[in-house]
């Protein structure tokens, strides 16, 4: 049997209310991050609490734009996933010009030519230009993809996140 | 009188995000705790109607202390609602075989989490 209209309504609410406090929690914690690693913290706390993955990786972009260099990750092996070269990865070019990527919903296709599912690439941008990617790899079981509300979070992540990249933009 | 709430994580992020859901949805009172030690010592001196709280914390993790909330006199028919990043059988089992009454998956989702907590506490 179907929702009463006032059950979904008070659904559709709570569940928009939920959505906004999700963006606000984590643009506030990057906000009010004070160092350089809690920034850090900040992020792998985004992604695992907000989004749902406890597989992150950073990756810097180097000065020429052809590779990115692992720079931080959380949950994933390192050795795995030390360098990306942007020609080997089409979807990178999109990143770098400072456009999110995420993999569709029941999608087999991963984003990044790794044995590891990915899931969004995030261009982290400093003064309007991406100086680093946020990688998202693998999403825990229940979840079945990226939503509408992951990608509002993973903007604020593009927004907020270069402190955890730049020392010199910590508080 | 308000219902209270202790909203136990070691992240703020999540911590923020739960009080603003709770704040704006319903009218409990919400008090915090940073992990499971915390979370013992604040319900013991809060008396909360509920509590919710995550499982993976330093110091304490959630299972510790719903077992040592149990124990407490005060605190042995309190609600706990532990959050969990999986919903596996084996990871439920463990949750209910250390005193909590529910279990709710993240990232949390706020109809799910006012749903749950009214169903404890009502409107």
């Amino acid at each position: 049997m179907s929702d009463s209209p006032v059950k979904c309504e008070r659904k559709h609410s709570a569940q928009t209310l939920g959505d906004q406090a999700k963006v606000y929690a984590a643009r506030m914690r990057l906000q009010n991050a004070v160092d350089q690693a809690d920034a850090l913290d900040a992020v792998r706390e985004i992604a695992g609490n907000l989004i749902g993955t406890e597989e992150i990786a950073v990756f810097k972009i180097d000065k020429k734009r052809s590779e990115l260099w692992l720079y931080w990750s959380f949950g994933v092996d390192p050795s795995k996933h030390s360098v990306l070269e942007v020609r080997r990865e089409p979807k990178l070019k999109q990143v770098l010009n400072g456009k999110p990527v995420f993999r569709l919903r029941l999608s087999g296709e991963s984003l990044l030519s790794t044995d590891d599912p990915v899931n969004a690439l995030i261009p982290v941008l400093v003064d309007g230009c991406p100086c680093a990617v946020i990688v998202l790899f693998r999403l825990f079981p229940h979840k079945v993809g990226i939503e509408p509300v992951d990608r509002e979070i993973c903007e604020v992540l593009s927004n907020c996140a270069g402190r955890a990249i730049e020392p010199y933009l910590a508080r | 009188m308000a219902k209270k709430v202790l909203l136990v994580d070691d992240s703020t992020t999540t911590l923020m995000m739960e009080e603003m859901i709770l704040k704006q949805r319903t009218n409990y009172e919400c008090v915090t705790a940073k992990d499971g030690m915390d979370a013992i010592s604040r319900a013991v001196v809060e008396a909360p109607d509920l509590v919710l709280m995550d499982v993976v914390m330093p110091r304490m993790n959630g299972f510790e202390a719903c077992k040592r909330m149990r124990t407490e006199k005060s605190l042995s028919k309190t609600p706990i609602i532990l959050v969990t990043t999986r919903g596996e059988e084996e990871y439920v089992e463990a949750g209910f075989q250390s005193g909590c009454n529910d279990y709710i998956t993240k990232p949390i989702n706020g109809f799910e989490l006012v749903t749950l907590l009214q169903s404890y506490l009502g409107e």
